[in-house]
């Protein structure tokens, strides 16, 4: 992938409403400000309900991942376009499960509803019929993306890189998690050994966009980050962490990189994890 | 400078004073006219303050336009002027314990309260 093939602008989609082969999917934070206005013809995907296992912390099984695609229409030909609220945060997580699960054309709409709202570009508050497509691409889960808490037990012997994501106070162990999210706390606070502080943020202008290809690359390598060396991304839930996977796999073009969507909750919860606390260690 | 110097000065000055006096009390007439327009009535939780569904509107605004890392401080101006607010009577978002917005490096963003009450107003709007 790369920054032309994974990522439209505004104006891509507003040229593009009409085209029956791009698929608009709203994915936010908060699912009901879609309610308030939405890009025309786009349909809204429930993180909540519609990405994940409503009864195992799991990802949805393939088939379940097959009804979602039949609903939105998509089949072989889609080209699947995400946004959503808050700079894309969760947006990103859908676009890493499509991608998971072997979708190949899923692309991003840079700066998402921040940037559409900025634009001024018209909104409805319609929601499209659903689509039953006729033939949806079968879902199969690929190895290549998902991080499992074994692999990340192993990455000190791989010399894999460990990107936590999340902000500096919930890295050293300040917070068990943001303030507003007191849902999402893992029993310990800290991060796993041998981890690099990379907020996820640093690579969103005020704007809500995508720095450019050199400023991330700069950003990146400022926190330690070696593009070209495999790295997994874990942060609280797994959501900000695929916002940094699609950042170094799908922009950047980065070779290896996994998202570890167990992350924090399941390794600050899990009996026996080793875990640091404080800074990190020069070097690191 | 001279005496008719003075005299002029000081007669602008007054003159700028009045046009002052009729503006802030032109301000709080449609301040108050905005309030009297018929507003979706935001249910009172126990032990919280009635506000309007204007003052929702501006912190969903916020979240909406905010994205990661929050608006100017400029487009704050901007969106409580969509939503009548004068720039002035936007301190009050700021005020207090349970402020729900916050300035963080030049920036304005929603605190966890602000969070909350985007939540409690967007549930309402679907119920």
């Amino acid at each position: 992938m790369s920054r032309g093939r994974a990522l439209v602008d505004c104006a891509w989609v507003a040229a593009h409403l009409d085209d029956p082969h791009v698929v608009l999917v709203e994915v936010d934070e908060r699912p009901l400000v879609y309610r308030l206005g939405h890009i025309p013809g786009s349909h809204c995907l429930d993180w909540h309900g519609d990405l994940q296992d409503p009864v195992t912390r799991d990802l949805p099984p393939p088939a379940a991942i097959e009804r979602v695609w039949r609903r939105l229409g998509i089949d072989a030909e889609s080209t699947v376009v995400f946004y959503g609220d808050n700079s894309n945060w969760y947006a990103c997580f859908g676009i890493w499960l499509f991608r998971h699960f072997g979708l190949e054309d899923v692309r991003l709409l840079d700066g998402g509803r921040q940037a559409w709202l900025a634009a001024q570009l018209p909104l409805t508050t319609e929601e499209p019929p659903e689509n039953v497509a006729a033939s949806a691409p079968a879902a199969s889960a690929l190895a290549d993306h998902r991080a499992r808490w074994e692999d990340v037990a192993a990455v000190s012997e791989q010399g894999v890189q460990l990107l936590d994501v999340r902000t500096p106070a919930e890295y050293r162990g300040d917070l068990l998690t943001e303030p507003g999210y007191p849902q999402e706390a893992a029993q310990r606070p800290g991060h796993i050994p041998g981890a690099l502080n990379v907020p996820w943020d640093v690579s969103v202008g005020s704007d809500g966009r995508l720095l450019p290809d050199d400023e991330l690359r700069a950003v990146l390598a400022a926190h330690g980050v070696d593009v070209e060396r495999p790295a997994i991304t874990y942060c609280r839930i797994g959501e900000r962490s695929a916002h940094t996977w699609f950042v170094l796999h799908e922009i950047l073009d980065a070779p290896d990189v996994r998202n570890y969507d167990g992350s924090w909750t399941e390794w600050g919860s899990m009996v026996g994890m080793p875990i640091e606390l404080g800074e990190p260690r020069q070097g690191a | 400078m001279d005496a008719a110097d003075d005299h002029d000065v000081t007669a602008t000055a007054e003159t700028i004073r009045a046009e002052l006096r009729t503006l802030r009390a032109a301000l709080t007439q449609i301040e108050q006219a905005v309030d009297r327009l018929p507003q979706r009535k935001v249910k009172s939780h126990r032990g919280e303050r009635h506000r309007p569904e204007r003052y929702y509107r501006v912190l969903v605004s916020v979240y909406e336009r905010g994205g990661r890392h929050g608006i100017a401080v400029d487009a704050l101006g901007a969106i409580g002027g969509e939503h009548g607010y004068d720039r002035r009577g936007l301190g009050g978002f700021f005020a207090g314990t349970r402020a729900p917005l916050q300035q963080v490096d030049g920036r304005v963003r929603l605190t966890a309260e602000g969070l909350r009450l985007v939540d409690r107003y967007l549930h309402e709007l679907a119920s």
